[in-house]
This record gives C-alpha cells, sequence and structure tokens, in this order.
C-alpha cells in the first residue's frame, strides 16, 4: 500500500512538527527571552535603588570595563579556578577508588552501591548543613574527639587559610558518588576474556588495572571531569551555608560575586556583567572540552 | 595465544608466596567485603550524625553517647511553626514542574526521536546548553521580569523557573528510551486505524514505562533540592522547605536540633526516590554527556 504510506510519512511528519513546537515555544520564552534581557541588563547601570537606571544604554561597555579593573572580580575567578580543580580531582580519585572497590561481585559491594550514592541526591543544603555541623568546634563530633586526646584543632571554616579546602572536602564528598557511578557501569562494559588473559599471563593488580581496566573506562572519566568541571562553576548552597563567602573574601568564587553584586548591593547591571562572561565561560569551556576530548578520542582510535 | 600450563614436575612450579601474602590473597574477598562496610560507615557518618541529631533531646543535644532517650520534640516544634507551610510548597512546585515539564517534554523528546528533522540536532545543543548554564544567569533576568509579572513569591514563578532545567532532562533522557521502540509497532498500530499520536499513546507510551517514571522522578528529585532559585524568587509566601530551613537560622540561630529535623524530613523523600531510580540517575545527571 504505497500511497498508505506516503499518507503516514506525511501525517507523521505533521504530528512531529505539532509534537516539537510547544516545547520549542516555552524553551524560547523562558532561555531565549532571559538571556536576551541579561545581557541587555548587563549593558546599563541598572540598580533598583536609582530610578532611571533601567534601559539607559548611554555607556554600554561601563560595566565591562569596571569589571576589567576589579580586582575583586578577578580574584573570584582565581577561586572558582582553584575550587573547580581541586574538587574535580578529588572527585575522580575517590570516584574511581570506590568503584573500583564496589567493583566485585559480592552481595555486600551490590548493596553498598546505594549507600554510596547517597551524598550525591541530598538536597544541597543539608549538605551545607552537615558539613557545617563537622566544622562546628563546638559541635563536632571530628573537634569534640579531637580535643578529646588533647590535640584540638581549630574550625577549617572560619580559618581564612582553609575554609576554600573545608569547601572543597564537602564538595567532594558530596559529588564522588557521580564519578562512582558512571566509572561502574563502564567497569561493567568491560569484557571478561582481556581480564583473565591478563590474570593468565601473570599481570598483577596495578598492571591489570593500568593495561587493561583503565583503557576501556578512560573516557568515562573525562566525560565525568567535564560534568562536573562545568556544574562545579555554579557552587552555592555549600558557600553560602559553610563560609558565606568568607572569611574577608576567600571563598567568595565569581557565582557567589555575582549574586552579592546583584542581589546584596542591587547593582543589577554590573551583576548581569558578571553573569554574562560566566555564561560565556561555560560555552567556551565546553565547546574546547568537546574539541579537545574529540581529539583524544581520535587518537584513541 | 596462550601459553600451555604443562603439568610438570612439583619442582617447576613458581615458589610459593610468603604466608602474609598469601594469607592476603586468600582473604582478598573478605577484606574488600570489609572494607567496603568500614569506608561505607565514614562516608555516611555526618548524614547519620545530623539523623540522630534530630531526635536528642535539647539537653543533650551535643552528646556522643550511642544509647539515648529518642524523643520527637524537634519534629512537633517544626509542625507548630511556618515549616509545613513549606514543606507543601515544595511538594506543590516540585510535583507541579515535574508534570508540566513531562507534559510539553514528553511528545517533543518522541518527535525528536523518530522524525529526523535537520533541526533536531541544533534543538539538542540548546537544550543541552541550558543544563550547562550557570543558573544566576537566570535568576536575574527572572528576578527582575517577575517584579513586572507580578510573579515574584508566587508557587507559579517558581514552577515555571523550574521548566528551565526539567524541560531540557525530560527531552534529553526521553530520547533514548524512545529510540528502543521498534518503529514497526507504531506501523502495525497505524494500519489498525491508529493516528500517529494515538500510536504513540496506546503502543510506544507503555513500552516505555521504566523511563517515564525514571524521568519524573528526577525531575521532582531536582526540583526539591533546588535551593538558588527558591532563595532569591521567593520571600515568605511561596518559601520552599530548603529555604525555610536558612531563614530560621538566621531568625533564631543555630538551634542544632530543629535544624537537623528540618534537614531530616527535607531529605527523606529524595533518598528514597532515588533509590528507586538509581540505576536511572547517572543518564539523568549527565544528560547530555554521554554521547551514544
Amino acid at each position: 500500500m504505497p500511497a498508505r504510506r506516503l499518507a503516514w510519512g506525511a501525517q507523521r511528519r505533521r504530528s512531529f512538527l505539532l509534537g516539537i513546537a510547544p516545547a520549542v515555544l516555552v524553551l524560547a520564552i523562558i532561555t531565549i527571552a532571559p538571556a536576551v534581557y541579561l545581557v541587555a541588563t548587563s549593558l546599563t547601570p541598572l540598580n533598583l535603588t536609582l530610578p532611571g537606571t533601567a534601559w539607559d544604554f548611554s555607556a554600554p561597555a561601563a560595566n565591562y570595563l569596571d569589571l576589567a579593573e576589579d580586582p575583586r572580580f578577578t580574584r573570584s575567578v582565581w577561586i572558582q579556578v582553584k575550587l573547580s580543580v581541586a574538587t574535580v580531582i578529588g572527585q575522580l580519585l575517590v570516584g574511581l577508588g570506590v568503584a573500583l572497590l564496589l567493583n566485585g561481585s559480592s552481595r555486600i559491594r551490590k548493596l553498598a552501591r546505594s549507600g554510596f550514592l547517597i551524598p550525591m541526591v541530598l538536597p544541597p543544603i543539608v549538605v551545607g548543613i552537615l558539613w557545617r555541623v563537622m566544622y562546628a568546634v563546638d559541635i563536632s563530633p571530628f573537634h569534640r574527639f579531637m580535643a578529646f586526646i588533647g590535640l584540638p584543632v581549630p574550625s577549617l571554616i572560619t580559618d581564612p587559610n582553609w575554609a576554600l579546602t573545608a569547601i572543597v572536602i564537602a564538595e567532594t564528598w558530596e559529588w564522588f558518588p557521580f564519578t562512582m557511578l558512571m566509572v561502574l557501569a563502564a567497569l561493567q562494559m568491560i569484557p571478561a576474556s582481556p581480564l583473565e588473559a591478563a590474570r593468565i599471563d601473570g599481570a598483577n593488580d596495578w598492571q591489570i588495572f593500568r593495561f587493561v581496566m583503565f583503557p576501556y573506562i578512560q573516557s568515562t572519566l573525562v566525560v565525568a571531569a567535564i560534568f562536573r568541571l562545568i556544574d562545579s562553576i555554579k557552587a552555592f548552597p555549600l558557600i553560602f551555608v559553610l563560609t558565606d563567602g568568607g572569611p574577608g573574601d576567600v571563598t567568595e568564587v565569581t557565582n557567589y560575586y555575582a549574586y552579592r553584586q546583584a542581589f546584596t548591593f542591587s547593582l543589577w547591571g554590573y551583576g548581569s556583567a558578571i553573569a554574562t562572561l560566566m555564561v560565556a565561560g561555560v560555552f567556551v569551556l565546553s565547546y574546547l572540552i568537546d574539541r579537545l576530548t574529540g581529539v583524544a578520542h581520535a587518537e584513541a582510535d | 595465544m596462550q601459553r600451555q600450563i604443562e603439568p610438570g614436575p612439583v619442582a617447576a612450579r613458581p615458589l610459593p608466596a610468603p604466608p602474609s601474602r598469601y594469607w592476603f590473597q586468600r582473604h582478598r574477598r573478605r577484606l574488600g567485603d570489609i572494607g567496603t562496610v568500614g569506608l561505607l560507615l565514614l562516608v555516611l557518618f555526618p548524614f547519620v550524625w545530623l539523623v540522630q541529631m534530630s531526635f536528642r533531646p535539647n539537653a543533650d543535644i551535643l552528646g556522643y553517647e550511642l544509647l539515648f532517650t529518642p524523643t520527637l520534640a524537634h519534629y512537633r516544634a517544626l509542625w507548630t511553626g511556618a515549616f509545613p507551610a513549606s514543606f507543601l510548597n515544595s511538594m506543590i512546585t516540585s510535583l507541579a514542574s515535574t508534570v508540566l515539564a513531562m507534559a510539553i517534554g514528553v511528545p517533543a523528546a518522541y518527535a525528536l526521536s523518530r522524525s529526523g528533522f535537520k533541526s533536531s540536532r541544533r534543538i539538542a545543543l540548546w537544550v543541552l546548553a541550558t543544563r550547562m548554564a550557570p543558573p544566576i544567569a537566570f535568576t536575574i533576568p527572572f528576578f527582575l521580569a517577575y517584579r513586572h509579572l507580578g510573579l515574584s513569591d508566587t508557587l507559579l514563578g517558581l514552577i515555571i523557573v523550574y521548566l528551565t532545567f526539567n524541560l531540557a532532562l525530560v527531552i534529553w533522557m526521553m530520547q533514548p528510551f524512545f529510540d528502543g521502540v521498534p518503529r514497526e509497532l507504531e506501523e502495525a498500530a497505524w494500519i489498525d486505524g491508529c493516528g500517529v499520536w494515538e500510536a504513540f499513546c496506546r503502543v510506544t507510551l507503555p513500552l516505555s514505562a521504566p523511563g517515564l517514571a525514571a524521568t519524573a522522578v528526577i525531575c521532582f528529585i531536582l526540583s526539591w533540592n533546588d535551593f538558588f532559585y527558591a532563595l532569591v524568587l521567593t520571600r515568605t509566601n511561596a518559601s520552599t522547605a530548603p529555604v525555610a530551613i536558612v531563614n530560621f537560622i538566621q531568625y533564631t540561630g543555630w538551634e542544632w536540633g530543629r535544624i537537623a529535623a528540618a534537614g531530616t524530613l527535607v531529605m527523606l523523600p529524595v533518598v528514597l526516590f532515588s533509590m528507586l531510580v538509581r540505576n536511572y540517575l547517572v543518564r539523568g545527571l549527565a544528560a547530555g554527556g554521554v554521547k551514544e
């Protein structure tokens, strides 16, 4: 029935357009419109406490020029880089290690997988609170134990030298399960025969990991790293609860700085400029990573 | 080629490993299990500590004796305050946003999976970009616009904002499930007289039920866990449970028992739900990153 088949195809096409249309429309309203609004605001000195600053495009580049000479902004970018690099590396190492441990076939280890993923699904605000408990000298079981054995440790989150490390620890704890789950899934895809062959040939555990397993999970690790790197730029609830950007501004990442400029100081134009740069940065990062991993994949093949 | 292992004389065998290593090899599996349990306890310690704190009487809130008389006093105190209203707000916004995202996103995901439109890839990239963009880029324009639209501090405003990530997630996550349903089944339904969407509802949708359930649960978890949007876009009427916790930290100080109880209540639904969708979690959270 060729005529009917054609009608089927045509009808399908029309129906599909109808299916996509609402989603495209809604996405346009809730993503493109705000993006345009954000960029437009970044070109104005909008301050809600000063009337007349909205839609004032007389000096469109002013915010960006200010940013270039704002040491606090530059510092926030640097803090962000430190935080991102440290947490991503931490998550990859811990996630990979736990995945290798859980890769066994015993029932206990299968059950434990569900337990290990809990940190990742907890509401971030709760993660913040439970680490706040861990870091509070008078409450934390850790601090009180150290005091009990005569080695009191000062609180990490109030110490300018350690506050960022405290955030890194909490963030690593929260997100290592992501890498763990991805690596576990990849480990299960490894065929049994090369592993057996290596074992028969007398390879030790390290050699089996390095030369047999690692090539299979390499690309998974790269993907996990990319995801966590991009998401680490959104860090907010942990910093909000644990340090509020302090002490001083040692944990004030770019995201937090933009939030403060806009929502605390009402400098909406300036905050928008920072947010615009962040979006641009995320896109450039995604593009670069896509290219780099594309090259890596091509070389691996 | 594998080497032939010859059943040679005893002397040709390798020397036995030193006893300690021998013991380690023999108990390798059990040691791994013990290590797993130990590590799990260590990792979940902060989590367990918060839960036990929520049951400790105020006089003994900092105690660490394992045996104590649990009390529900903190939960009762929460019940009489503003917390239940916030909890309800969280429920409503998360559910409504999930339902809305599924209603709009599922047909779109299906159409993208089947149509082979040239623009499919572009739409997919756009959806991915939404996933990658930092929330601050959305909160500023949404906050400014909501002041004029009368959506500040309303549940509807929050539901709309949650669509920014939920809709993208549904479209990304449902497509592979639809890819897995054979077209022939739909064609058979067409021959039996079904329209395109009728065939979709009767044939494809039931076959993708596990995917639908997992996607909906992950949407719910992401909305439920949101803190930043709710902090910025609500004040009192529409504040959600995570914001309520922060509010009473700010107004009444660090009342640990109450905070622990509220934290326990807020994490309860997501911990239960996440166990249901464990196997889909990565696909949901890494939506768009795993190239297939």
